[in-house]
């Protein structure tokens, strides 16, 4: 791992239901574009960005749903080893957020129980439109010990605080595991052939 | 979560989401078709699925739950001139039978489950904890792993696929493909430690570290066996001066075959257990973490990223038929139809009719019985919790896997039943059940329309071969899963994602990288051992393939 051109990675992985604009935070963070397009963009797995955080370079690797969302399919190893979650909804539409203790079900049963989780309210730049008071969002985040926060996608409202905000909570745990782990040596045998873990926690 | 209308219009409509289903769907989505892929069930995977404790207890309440025959719902609004309806059976849960559950540990519910730690067993905590020399019941140093740094997502998992489906070869076509088409990037492994075997109630290893020194010459042994083509592989084994320990090992943990099986056959096991040994790590086999069930998920991740349509909890209830007797829709279980080019579907869904031999999967529990094959998972592989491990044992059924595997149990386990109550591990909890063996299925029968393909679910053969025939009979012409393009390589060109993911060299997210990595690791590990040993090791491949040659 000496040789890589970052100090973390951090895989990423956003859920949500269909519509709340998860595909769009992704592309405006990564890209800066909005809107990106119309239908499914096919082919792309997950996006890559480096940010830098306090002299530190931390690559943050982030996992779209592929719309498996759409009919209540996601996959169970796409929750698998990822380091931070964003649920996503939509202030704009009471229903993704009637939705949002399925989501967390399903997080309880198939992520880490270390994984971050951040609950995301987007949209914000329809507030005439809004259906969920964000008094209410932030009521709920709290009771589940989520982070929570207000994005546009559409006017990058927050969407750079979003990810950066998550990459400082990350780093913090890792090198608060790092303390607590002191006696990991590498294990023996260990073939786990693909990680995405960074290396601060798997260390 | 919206009751979104599925589309009307596929190339190839997928029903069941196994092994080769799955690979099915990737590599159509992957040349473009137009994948719809469902499943009737809440979970993916099918028969190769893996669960949680919570999980599997809900499987059993399914699996054991007599559901009323559905309703022949009336279609004939959707069947348009010239078409004939083909209804497809329900008949899913007969491929498992003859559940039976022990337990003997008390478990404490921990009332609190809105605490939300996230995991399944933590809720059926074991109260009493078993020492660690319980568990060491095979004699060997290196078994208890340490544990992992990070926190177990899930405690227990238990796959239902038999032995053989727990583990992956480190060659062939099933990781092959998966590092060819990128896929491994969705999963991790982890190496198998050892491979042991057991005479006369006692545990060896087989590998690593086996003195190998007997069959001196591997070419020599492994083309020697023409004369006895037919004839049973021990007889092979008895003429060739080997001792009686040696003899076992070949045929029961390195072919892995019955004392019937035919010479050639037993001597193509061997030449491929001997292929695997030293790709990644000291056996020749790798276990996908969390357990097998994740890797038929990560090729519908796949087939997903490229456009399929996922579907759970969905079913098809009828075909419809043309003239020509090839399929042009479907009837979904909400009553719509969906017209498609392709129609590929899980064995059970169609076929009542075929004669199956049946396989035995025990979770929890050991044995040594030579036709009984185990599988014992400690907690670093997610599938249990610390201090304890998850054995798996498998047979070819002859009455129910009661019958034939809890004399097995109380031999090599510590339960009320057993006659020396300090020998062996004790048995915390242990389900007995039936599978069906889907080595006999055929992929196109006489029967069925000839674009309706049918795939089986786990057999009890030895790989992912079979698996992974299957597909190719289905997509005989197209690429074969390309390698899906690296993320950091793609260039997005304004709005539209455009792809180019030809160089892919000097990525470390790639696993074929990693792997290779791992593999030069490996190797140099070895190179410290002895510089013999690796030379030793590769003349061992090269007679191994040469063998195959002059065979
Ligand atoms: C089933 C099987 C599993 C294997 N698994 C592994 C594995 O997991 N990892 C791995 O690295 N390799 C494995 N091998 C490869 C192989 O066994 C290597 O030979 C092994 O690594 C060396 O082990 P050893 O120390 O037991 O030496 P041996 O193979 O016993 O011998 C090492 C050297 O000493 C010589 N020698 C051995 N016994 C005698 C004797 N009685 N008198 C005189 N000379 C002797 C041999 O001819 C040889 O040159 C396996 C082979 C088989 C058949
Ligand atoms: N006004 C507004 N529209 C948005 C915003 N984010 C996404 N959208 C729109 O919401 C729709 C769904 O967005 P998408 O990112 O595909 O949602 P996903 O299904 O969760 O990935 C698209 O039409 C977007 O243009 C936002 O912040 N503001
Ligand atoms: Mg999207």
């Amino acid at each position: 791992m000496s040789m890589e051109d970052y100090d973390y990675l951090f895989k990423i992985v956003l859920i949500g239901n269909a519509g709340v604009g998860k595909t769009c935070l992704v592309r405006r963070f990564t890209q800066g574009l909005f809107p990106p397009g119309q239908g499914a963009t096919i082919g792309v797995d997950f996006m890559i960005k480096t940010v830098e955080i306090r002299g530190e370079k931390v690559k943050l690797q982030i996992w779209d749903t592929a719309g498996q969302e759409r009919f209540r399919s996601i996959t169970q190893s796409y929750y698998r080893s990822a380091n931070a979650l964003i649920l996503t909804y939509d202030i704009t539409c009471e229903d993704s957020f009637r939705c949002l203790p399925e989501w967390l079900r399903e997080i309880e049963q198939y992520a880490n129980n270390q994984v971050v989780t951040i609950l995301v309210g987007n949209k914000i730049d329809l507030a005439e439109k809004r259906e969920v008071l964000r008094q209410k969002a932030e009521d709920f985040a709290e009771s589940q010990s989520m982070l929570y926060l207000e994005t546009s996608a559409k006017e990058s409202d927050n969407v750079e605080k979003l990810f950066l905000d998550l990459a400082c909570e990350l780093i913090r745990e890792a090198k608060q595991n790092k303390l607590d782990n002191t006696d990991s040596a590498p294990m023996p045998g260990e073939g786990k052939a693909i990680s995405y873990l960074s290396c601060c926690s798997l260390n | 979560m919206a009751a979104v209308d599925l589309p009307s219009e596929f190339d190839v409509v997928i029903l069941g989401t196994g092994l080769v289903e799955s690979v099915v769907a990737a590599a159509c989505s992957r040349v473009g078709q137009r994948v719809l892929h469902l499943d009737r069930r809440s979970y993916y995977a099918g028969n190769w699925a893996s669960f949680t404790f919570n999980g599997l207890q809900d499987w059993i309440r399914e699996s054991q739950e007599q559901r009323p025959p559905e309703e022949l719902q009336d279609w004939s609004s959707l069947v348009k001139e010239g078409e004939k309806l083909m209804y497809l059976p329900h008949s899913d849960s007969a491929s498992i039978s003859n559940i039976e559950i022990y337990c003997f540990a008390r478990f404490r519910p921990i009332t609190d489950s809105s605490g939300g730690d996230g995991t399944g067993l933590r809720l059926f905590k074991p109260i009493r904890v078993h020492q660690e020399e319980d568990h060491l019941l095979l004699p060997a140093e290196t078994w208890v792993d340490p544990p992992l740094p990070v926190c177990q997502p899930i405690n227990f998992s238990s796959s239902l696929g038999p032995f053989l489906r727990q583990l992956m070869f480190s060659r062939g076509s099933l990781v092959d493909l998966l590092i060819k088409s990128n896929v491994s990037r969705y999963a991790e492994f982890k190496n198998v430690s050892r491979v042991l075997t057991c005479r006369e109630r006692r545990v060896q290893q087989v590998c690593p570290h086996m003195s190998l020194s007997r069959p001196t010459n591997w070419t020599v042994f492994l083309t020697s066996g023409h004369p006895y083509r037919g004839r049973p592989y021990l007889d092979f084994l008895s003429d060739q001066q080997l001792g009686e320990n040696l003899q076992h090992f070949l045929l029961h943990s390195i072919a892995m075959v019955t004392e019937n099986t035919p010479t050639e056959v037993g001597l193509a096991a061997t030449r491929h257990f001997l292929r695997c040994l030293g790709r990644y790590g000291n056996t020749p086999f790798l276990f996908p973490v969390y357990g097998l069930g994740e890797i038929p998920q990560c090729f519908c991740r796949m087939s997903a990223v490229f456009g399929g349509v996922y579907c759970l909890r969905h079913s098809v209830h009828c075909l419809l038929l043309d003239k020509d007797n090839r399929c042009k829709a479907v009837i979904d279980s909400r009553g719509q139809r969906i017209s498609c080019g392709h129609f590929v579907v899980e064995e059970g869904h169609l076929t009542l009719d075929i004669k199956k031999v049946s396989l035995v999967t025990v979770p929890p529990i050991t044995a040594g019985a030579p036709a009984v094959k185990m599988v014992e998972l400690c907690s670093s592989t997610m599938t249990c919790i610390p201090g304890t491990y998850l054995v798996h044992l498998t047979c070819q059924s002859v009455g129910s896997a009661y019958q034939d595997l809890s004399p097995v149990v109380t031999r090599m386990f510590k339960t009320p039943q057993s006659h020396d109550q300090d020998a062996g591990p004790s048995v915390l909890w242990c389900l007995y059940f039936n599978m069906v063996d889907g080595s006999g299925v055929q992929v196109q029968r006489q029967d069925l329309p000839s674009n309706v393909y049918m795939c089986s679910g786990p057999d009890g053969a030895l790989g992912h071969e079979h698996a992974i025939s299957q597909v190719i009979c289905i997509l005989p012409e197209e690429e074969f899963c390309p390698p899906a393009p690296n993320p950091e390589d793609i260039i997005y060109d304004g709005d539209s994602a455009y792809s180019t993911g030809e160089d892919e060299q000097g990525e470390e997210l790639q696993e074929g990288e990693d792997l290779k990595k791992e593999e030069a690791d490996n190797e140099k590990t070895k190179e410290v051992d002895g510089p013999n040993d690796r030379e030793e090791q590769k003349q061992m491949v090269e007679s191994c393939d040469q063998g195959e040659e002059l065979q």
